[in-house]
């Protein structure tokens, strides 16, 4: 007589007690399709386990995934609106100051919030606190500037 | 935007005193113009005694004006404030100098020490002296340390160069000339004449003139390494006020020794009126420059919110 389903998966389990277990496995010594059946049921119950496992390992690179596009789309809004930031700042020093003091400002490979910076205390050191706050204002007004996405999920 | 500038009017202040100022030399140059055509039949008038005209005392009262608009916006701390500050007492000194001389330093009828029956000519020539060494060593002591205060903020955003050759020999001729006043009165004194109380009042203003030459000199290359703009003219316009001062001193000397026939008035006035109106545009040109960035950008032509003006696009 073969075992049932429920047994075998209690013998593989280990959990069909010993003397049932001998008889089971006596069993399975003779008879080739319960050794299949058993085959079967141990490949579920390991895709079972995998299945179970995997949402802990999965889930982190997804997210991250999911972070560096949202990084990536702001980085590409952003590039254009530093790119506009710069072009502002700059037409802000050329009528200010002139365009030696605004090549000076800019600088090769300076970041356009530290070129934002630096002609911000400039304008605010020679024309006095409420016109630098005035072209700030002005500098920044109808820009579509983010902040990162690492600086949003903080 | 709710900002919106009360005094919209003063953004055009600049233009206002190189229009005044070209239409004062165009009356001065004609009026020397037509006594030399007649001949130099009539006496051309002029203020006496170095004693700033009415026109200089006005514009050095605008000055004032501007200056005091421009102090108000640099509050307690801000790193140019005190280069203001020493800006505007110097303005002050030459437009109390200028009212004081005008007022009460004249033998003219509205004068109050004339009233009453007999004249106080003593107190009179002791504010006439006063207003000339406010007008004189002390307003330029005042400049010199004013552009020094200013100097050293823009050696702290690096426009600082040492000067040239150039404006080392552009100093010297400054130098000479005091070397030259000096020597004068040391051989008349040597000679046992009499040196004016004026004189020695203009002979202590020269050594700070020196100073004030050389730092608008460095002013200049300051301005040079900043550019042409809004700010840069302010400074640009203290620079000119200087050298106009200095090619004054060395005019109103050269003039007397070769010229004798020149009104000496008449080019002392042609002199100091653009130099106080150079000195009233720095002031200008800075509030300019402040109300034109306080001024709401949908006002002007010019739409800051697409990066560039109209026009350069």
């Amino acid at each position: 007589m073969h075992p049932r389903i429920a047994t075998l998966i209690a013998f593989c389990d280990a959990e069909a007690g010993a003397s049932r277990s001998r008889r089971i496995a006596s069993h399975l010594a003779k008879c080739e399709k319960c050794r299949n059946r058993l085959g079967r049921i141990e490949r579920e119950r390991d895709e079972l386990s995998a299945r179970a496992a995997a949402p802990a390992s999965d889930v982190r690179p997804g997210l991250a995934a999911v972070l560096a596009a949202i990084t990536a789309w702001q980085e590409g809004r952003n590039g254009a609106a530093a790119s506009e930031l710069r072009a502002r700042l700059r037409w802000q020093m050329g009528t200010y100051f002139g365009s030696p003091a605004a090549l000076a400002v800019e600088g090769p490979g300076i970041p356009a919030e530290e070129m934002f910076g630096k002609a911000s205390e400039m304008l605010e050191v020679f024309l006095g606190p409420e016109a630098a706050e005035a072209l700030r204002d002005d500098v920044f007004r109808g820009l579509d500037w983010a902040e990162p996405a690492g600086e949003i999920c903080r | 935007m709710t900002r919106k500038s009360s005094l919209d009017g003063i953004e055009s202040a600049p233009r206002w005193i190189v229009v005044f100022l070209g239409a004062y030399l165009i009356v001065h140059l004609l009026a020397l113009y037509l006594w030399n055509m007649v001949g130099q039949a009539f006496p051309v008038q002029g203020t006496s005694g170095g004693t700033s005209a009415l026109s200089v005392t006005a514009m050095a009262a605008v000055e004032l004006w501007l200056c005091v608009l421009v102090l108000r916006s640099f509050p307690a701390g801000a790193p140019l404030r005190r280069a203001w500050m020493l800006i505007t007492f110097a303005a002050a000194a030459q437009a109390v100098s200028g009212g004081l001389a005008q007022l009460l330093g004249s033998n003219w009828l509205l004068n109050p020490l004339m009233w009453g029956g007999h004249a106080r000519t003593g107190l009179i020539e002791q504010i006439r002296r006063g207003a000339l060494i406010a007008g004189g060593p002390v307003q330029l002591a005042l400049l010199a340390a004013g552009m020094l205060a200013a100097l050293r903020v823009l050696r702290k955003f690096g426009f600082w160069v040492r000067p040239s050759a150039a404006d080392w020999a552009v100093c010297g001729i400054i130098y000479v000339l005091t070397l030259f006043r000096f020597g004068e009165a040391g051989a008349a004194s040597l000679a046992g004449r009499p040196i004016g109380v004026e004189d020695w009042i203009s002979l202590a203003g020269l050594p700070v003139l020196c100073v004030l030459f050389l730092e608008a000199m460095l002013l200049r290359q300051s301005v040079v390494h900043m550019g042409n703009g809004l700010i840069s003219r302010c400074w640009v316009a203290f620079m000119c006020g200087i050298f106009l001062m200095g090619a004054g001193e060395l005019a109103l000397w050269v003039i007397p020794h070769y010229w004798h026939a020149w009104p000496l008035d008449m080019i002392a006035s042609l002199i100091r009126f653009p130099t106080a109106a150079v000195f009233a545009l720095a002031p200008a040109c800075q509030v300019a420059a402040q109300r034109r960035a306080i001024k709401p950008a949908s006002d002007g032509s010019e739409d800051l919110a697409t990066g560039v003006p109209a026009l350069a696009r």
